[in-house]
């Protein structure tokens, strides 16, 4: 399907009335208005963040000003795609759905998956056409209580991205989704994906800006619910502008011997908070996250992670990494968190970070908080500058400065490279890489 | 219509910009603006304006919501403390100075120019 996107452009803030005009262009099941009713009642008796509550007090979110950015309440005003794909390079997609300011404008899939059932669309349609599945699983693991954000998008997400797999179906070619935001607009998007038992997929998600300095306000949730014995790998590219402020909860539920293999590259951005969550909720259930982060000028990303062993038997592994340039800021707050009852955990987290100048910050609190008393937890955290011994050697090779810098950068990162078995991402991501380092003197 | 933004109008930051109104200080209170998408503490003492970033360099955290004791803005939450005057760190935690930036008065507008 290819539409038209459409976002409305009529001066509103996200106000009462604004949210009542929302519903009204809306054509959606009365289960999700009432969803929808409920988000926009908490939003309404919640404060903002602020630096007081602890998963804040180290994000300088004071410049954000909400009213400097419209709702998208109807669908009608073109809005041309000139946001760069990165991941589809030699990929065979099985399906794609793109979007526009959180409105889905195209949407395919191979029929010979969709004839065993896969389901790729906007969610916004599915809520209608698929309406069992969508409500089972919608919010079931983000919640719209969790902070303002998390309830203003819960109230008011446009399109979004619904991949469904059935019991037992393997989709051996990527699902490709790529979410782009115009200059000053909205993206309130949300991802469900949902692989029954024994289901195989692998998603490739990215989001883009049309400019390197374009602004925006991308309010976004991501749920990935897994099923005993489902095998996932889902990655996200974020390459927003530098003038973006990112809002997200990610959440993922692993059943039963299920695996996730979760990649995360964080890109753009003037603002970005990312509250992560992997629950672990079935015995034998494993997953692996990688994080990469590099920042420049005066971005300040926050990730907030938290690998929640529920059940026992269950395997973590969180990796994320930093490389930092100019005046930006990273933080990294990981949590294991181990129920009663989960023996035999063994779980792993850490978190590195390379300075390129002395006035990048990072933050790295790593955590642990275990309630049994039979299992394998460690964490670790590093933080330090380039070795400039490193980087004389290879000039004295004929290198630039440019060029050893980037050589050092790429072996930090290789850790995180060598994890990731798809090639269009290992080389999206070098390429991004590429593009963000200086040319230092 | 979308908000009109204002990147169009290229800020040097060099240059001088307008803060606050001087009556908008209060001697030995300090206060919190926005300048540049960047946010400062000024501070009216003695007789003088003084400017530094709003960044405790311990933690990371703001210095607006803290008192003054003597020349020091005290961080509220750690209790490093940085001299108003010129950004140095006196009291640990903090090991590093806080940017300070310079200050002048053009009439009753007070004008900043910030420092990278």
């Amino acid at each position: 399907m290819n539409t038209t996107a459409t976002t409305n452009s009529a001066a509103s803030s996200f106000d009462d009335s604004a949210f009542a005009r929302f519903l009204e262009h809306r054509i959606d099941p009365t289960w999700l208005t009432t969803l929808r009713r409920n988000a926009w009642a908490y939003f309404q008796s919640m404060e903002w963040p602020s630096p007081r509550d602890e998963n804040w007090m180290r994000s300088e979110i004071r410049g954000f000003r909400i009213n400097k950015f419209a709702p998208n309440i109807e669908e009608n005003v073109a809005i041309p795609e000139t946001s760069p794909v990165r991941l589809l390079d030699g990929v065979n997609a099985a399906g794609s759905l793109r979007s526009i300011n959180g409105i889905v404008t195209h949407e395919e899939l191979d029929p010979s998956y969709a004839a065993r059932g896969v389901v790729v669309g906007s969610l916004s349609q599915c809520a209608r056409e698929h309406t069992h599945l969508v409500q089972a699983h919608l919010n079931s693991l983000v919640s719209p209580k969790s902070d303002r954000f998390s309830a203003l998008q819960s109230a008011m997400w446009t399109g979004g991205y619904f991949v469904y797999v059935p019991r037992n179906v393997i989709v051996d070619r990527p699902i490709h989704i790529h979410a782009a935001m115009g200059d000053g607009a909205v993206d309130m998007s949300h991802t469900l994906i949902v692989l029954e038992e024994g289901a195989e997929a692998t998603i490739l998600y990215e989001c883009a800006s049309p400019s390197e300095s374009a602004s925006g306000f991308h309010c976004g949730a991501v749920e990935l619910v897994q099923k005993g014995n489902s095998h996932l790998r889902f990655v996200s590219l974020q390459d927003w502008g530098q003038n973006v402020w990112q809002f997200a909860h990610q959440r993922a539920s692993v059943g039963r011997d299920a695996t996730v293999q979760w990649t995360v590259a964080a890109m753009g951005a003037r603002f970005a908070q990312i509250d992560q969550r992997v629950a672990l909720v079935e015995p034998g259930a494993r997953s692996q996250v990688n994080g990469v982060m590099f920042t420049r000028d005066r971005q300040h990303l926050v990730f907030n992670t938290l690998q929640h062993h529920v059940a026992s038997h269950c395997t973590s592994d969180f990796l994320y990494k930093s490389v930092l340039q100019d005046r930006s800021r990273t933080v990294w707050r990981g949590m294991i968190k181990v129920n009663e009852g989960a023996q035999k955990t063994d779980g792993y987290q850490r978190n590195d970070n390379l300075m390129l100048s002395d006035t990048a910050r990072s933050d790295s609190i790593p955590g642990l908080e275990i309630n049994a008393d039979d299992v394998r937890c460690t964490h670790g955290s590093t933080s330090g500058r380039v070795d400039e011994e490193l980087i004389f050697y290879a000039q004295s090779r004929g290198f630039t400065r440019a060029e050893a810098v980037r050589m050092i950068v790429t072996g930090f990162f290789q850790q995180i490279f060598d994890r990731i078995t798809i090639e269009s991402v290992r080389e999206a991501l070098g390429a991004a890489i590429a593009r963000q380092v200086r040319q230092y003197d | 219509m979308w908000p009109v933004s204002n990147k169009e109008v290229i800020i040097n930051p060099r240059d001088f910009q307008y803060a606050c109104e001087l009556g908008e200080l209060t001697p030995g209170k300090p206060s919190t603006f926005e300048v540049d998408d960047r946010f400062v503490v000024l501070v009216q003492l003695d007789g003088q304006v003084y400017c530094i970033e709003d960044l405790c360099t311990h933690d990371g955290g703001t210095l607006g919501d803290g008192e003054l004791e003597g020349h020091c803005l005290v961080c509220p939450r750690h209790g490093a403390k940085f001299d108003v005057r010129n950004g140095h760190v006196t009291c640990m935690p903090a090991t590093e100075n806080t940017p300070s930036h310079e200050v002048k008065l053009d009439g009753s507008r007070i004008m900043i120019r910030l420092n990278d």
